[in-house]
């Protein structure tokens, strides 16, 4: 029935209804926010589902539009207006904003003087473990967050992505005890591969011979932990610090002679034995400081054959670095959370 | 140590934990009888340290871009910290239940730093008079506004390549009572199907919002009507030809970047109105510059 034939037209009303059909179609999609808010002290890393990197950043320019009375407010971010109306996470987001932005701005808003005068002796050595954690998660997760909008979007945001995970890394040797660090850094490989697909040099390929170790975080010897004592690691000095790794039962150690990182394997598979080995260090790219034998911290070529007894000590590369300074060791253990050595032939 | 919103973003090692210590601080006197439960003050502590993280200040460094938190004073930033600290600690006491101190009740504490507190103002009601507090409301404003509406219908005109989608929603509106929308979507695309044959509708309806929804949040949209309608404005004609022609740091003003400019415009070439290809200048033929006209005619 046409409604020019019912008297006034009830504009108000079918507006109304019109509006009722659009928030019913932009929150038909599947509910993507988390009832309750990320505890301190849970993982977090993986922000993503109720996070919309696209979009919550720019609350803080549309809360202000507002405020300001923009006149164009409403047009300028309308593709946020519209994501508003459908997603409870960043519309909440959105009154928190407004609400304390509207309090930052008010003419009556007395300096905070308190604040101002508020001192600390706050430090990282000083700030609670659990929230270094939580932040190092978050950046990292934000790292995630970037790189799949930037992918959506046909985008190159590496740089980026790479800078959020060295200062998750950074803030990360601020934690003293291992597996609070693990669990800060818990999803650090997965994100970094995640840019390095982008980049130019090749990661090797896996093969039925390629054994991939792992630090073992907080067990190196020297500065703390254990101290690990084996017949076929009597090559180095006894209280030499070190970074030990493990593949299944096999071991292995980093240790540091001058600014050379000093790599050694022991009891590899008769296979390997009489071959050279390609080392790869997927997370070598992430810090500077390390400067890779070669260049390539994905192919690293070991100096010398795997003896017959199956070991093999090889440079990996040098750095300023010390392992003997606990929070350098910190950092120098995260790029060895994951280590794969691939035979070649001799 | 006092630190700004720059240092979060450029400095998060050395200010994180003065942030830390001074959320934690605020937090405590916020919470009242919950002031010592570790676990609500992570919470509060966490949510703000979250927000930060989620806006892309922390860490932000160069690569994010600026939000109205950067242009605040250090004095407004603390304020701004304030209030997520308090409406954060109001919204624990709530779901514990516990009785909340009013601001009046916090000075009669006497705190030293009360004569400065830039928080000693009326607590209001969780978001009583925010715009669009409730997503309905906002919802109601975007089809009352011209150029949201004006969004609405192109975005409902791009379903003009699934026929059967743009039907079913043509229906919707008309059951709505939506008329005059119809209308002019039915002025823009020719559509001749029969309702009455199409078959598997409530399909076809699904997978019409899923597209309607991405287009409504897609910033090159927005940006295509934005720009069509400053191309029109600020065009001028070139002598004895009727072209227009618009060099495009006209378009950029003080609210687009080069780059949302150049992104628009891709859009608009893309939907055959212009012929760009990164020229300095746009230059426009009237059969073009009418088709922008339309592009914009609410």
């Amino acid at each position: 029935m046409s409604d020019e034939f019912v008297g006034m037209p009830d504009v108000q009303g079918r507006d109304a209804r019109l509006g009722q059909w659009l928030y019913q179609l932009l929150a038909g999609a599947p509910p993507a926010t988390s009832a309750e808010p990320i505890p301190v002290g849970e993982d977090v890393s993986l922000l993503g589902t109720d996070y919309h990197a696209a979009f919550y950043p720019a609350i803080p320019n549309f809360a202000r539009a507002l405020l300001q009375r923009d006149p164009e407010a409403l047009t300028h971010y309308a593709p946020l207006f519209f994501h508003l109306i459908g997603c409870p996470t960043c519309h909440r987001a959105y009154l928190e904003t407004y609400d304390a932005l509207r309090a930052a701005l008010s003419d009556d808003a007395r300096p905070a003087t308190t604040t101002l005068r508020f001192s600390s002796t706050a430090s990282l050595a000083t700030t609670s473990s659990k929230q270094l954690v939580f932040l190092c998660q978050l950046l990292i997760g934000q790292a995630r967050s970037v790189l799949r909008q930037a992918h959506r979007e046909h985008g190159d945001e590496d740089i980026w992505a790479r800078a959020l995970l060295q200062l998750a890394m950074q803030l990360s040797r601020h934690i003293m005890q291992g597996s609070l660090r693990q669990r800060a850094l818990r999803d650090l490989v997965e994100v970094a591969s995640l840019y390095q697909t982008s980049t130019t040099r090749e990661i090797p390929e896996r093969g039925e011979d390629t054994l991939t170790y792992s630090a073992l975080v907080g067990a190196g010897n020297g500065v703390r932990g254990r101290t690990v004592r084996r017949a076929e690691m009597a090559s180095r000095p006894q209280e030499q610090v070190s970074i030990e790794l493990r593949s299944g039962n096999l071991e292995g150690t980093v240790t540091q002679e001058g600014d050379m990182l000093i790599l050694r394997l022991s009891d590899l598979n008769i296979s390997l034995r009489g071959k050279f080995l390609l080392i790869s260090i997927p997370l070598g790219t992430l810090l500077e400081p390390v400067r890779w034998l070669g260049g390539n911290p994905y192919a690293i070529r070991s100096a010398g054959l795997v003896g017959p007894d199956g070991s093999l000590i090889t440079p990996l590369g040098r750095t300023d670095l010390l392992l003997s300074n606990a929070e350098e060791r910190n950092l120098l253990e995260i790029l060895f959370k994951k280590l794969d050595v691939h035979p070649l032939e001799a | 140590m006092p630190f700004s919103a720059n240092d979060l973003r450029y400095h998060l090692e050395e200010s994180y934990p003065a942030l830390c210590a001074y959320v934690q601080h605020r937090a405590q006197r916020y919470l009242g009888q919950l002031a010592f439960d570790a676990f609500e003050t992570d919470q509060v502590v966490g949510h703000v340290i979250e927000y930060l993280t989620r806006i892309q200040l922390l860490g932000g460094g160069d690569r994010a871009p600026r939000t109205a938190l950067d242009d605040l004073s250090n004095a407004q930033f603390y304020t701004f910290l304030n209030r997520m600290v308090q409406n954060k600690a109001i919204d624990r006491l709530r779901r514990r239940r516990l009785p909340m101190s009013t601001t009046g009740e916090l000075e009669e504490q006497g705190n030293p730093d009360d004569d400065n507190d830039p928080l000693n103002s009326v607590v209001e009601p969780f978001w009583g008079d925010v715009p669009f507090a409730n997503p309905e409301e906002a919802a109601l404003e975007a089809v009352s506004r011209d150029q949201l509406r004006t969004l609405l219908k192109k975005c409902i005109e791009t379903l003009s390549a699934a026929p059967r989608q743009l039907q079913a929603v043509i229906q919707e509106l008309e059951e709505l009572g939506a008329g005059e929308l119809v209308r002019e979507v039915r002025a823009e695309v020719s559509l001749d199907l029969d309702i009455s044959v199409v078959a598997h509708l409530s399909q076809h309806k699904d997978h019409a919002h899923k597209k309607l929804r991405l287009c409504l949040q897609k910033n090159s949209t927005n940006l295509a009507v934005m720009l069509a309608i400053r191309i029109t404005e600020y065009g001028t004609e070139s002598s004895g030809t009727d072209e227009l022609s618009v060099p495009i740091q006209t378009l950029t003003q003080r609210d687009l970047s080069l780059r949302e400019v150049q992104t628009g415009l891709q859009h608009l070439t893309r939907a055959g109105l212009l012929n760009w290809q990164g020229e300095e200048v746009i230059h426009l033929t009237p059969a073009q510059r009418k088709l922008l006209t339309r592009f914009y005619e609410e």
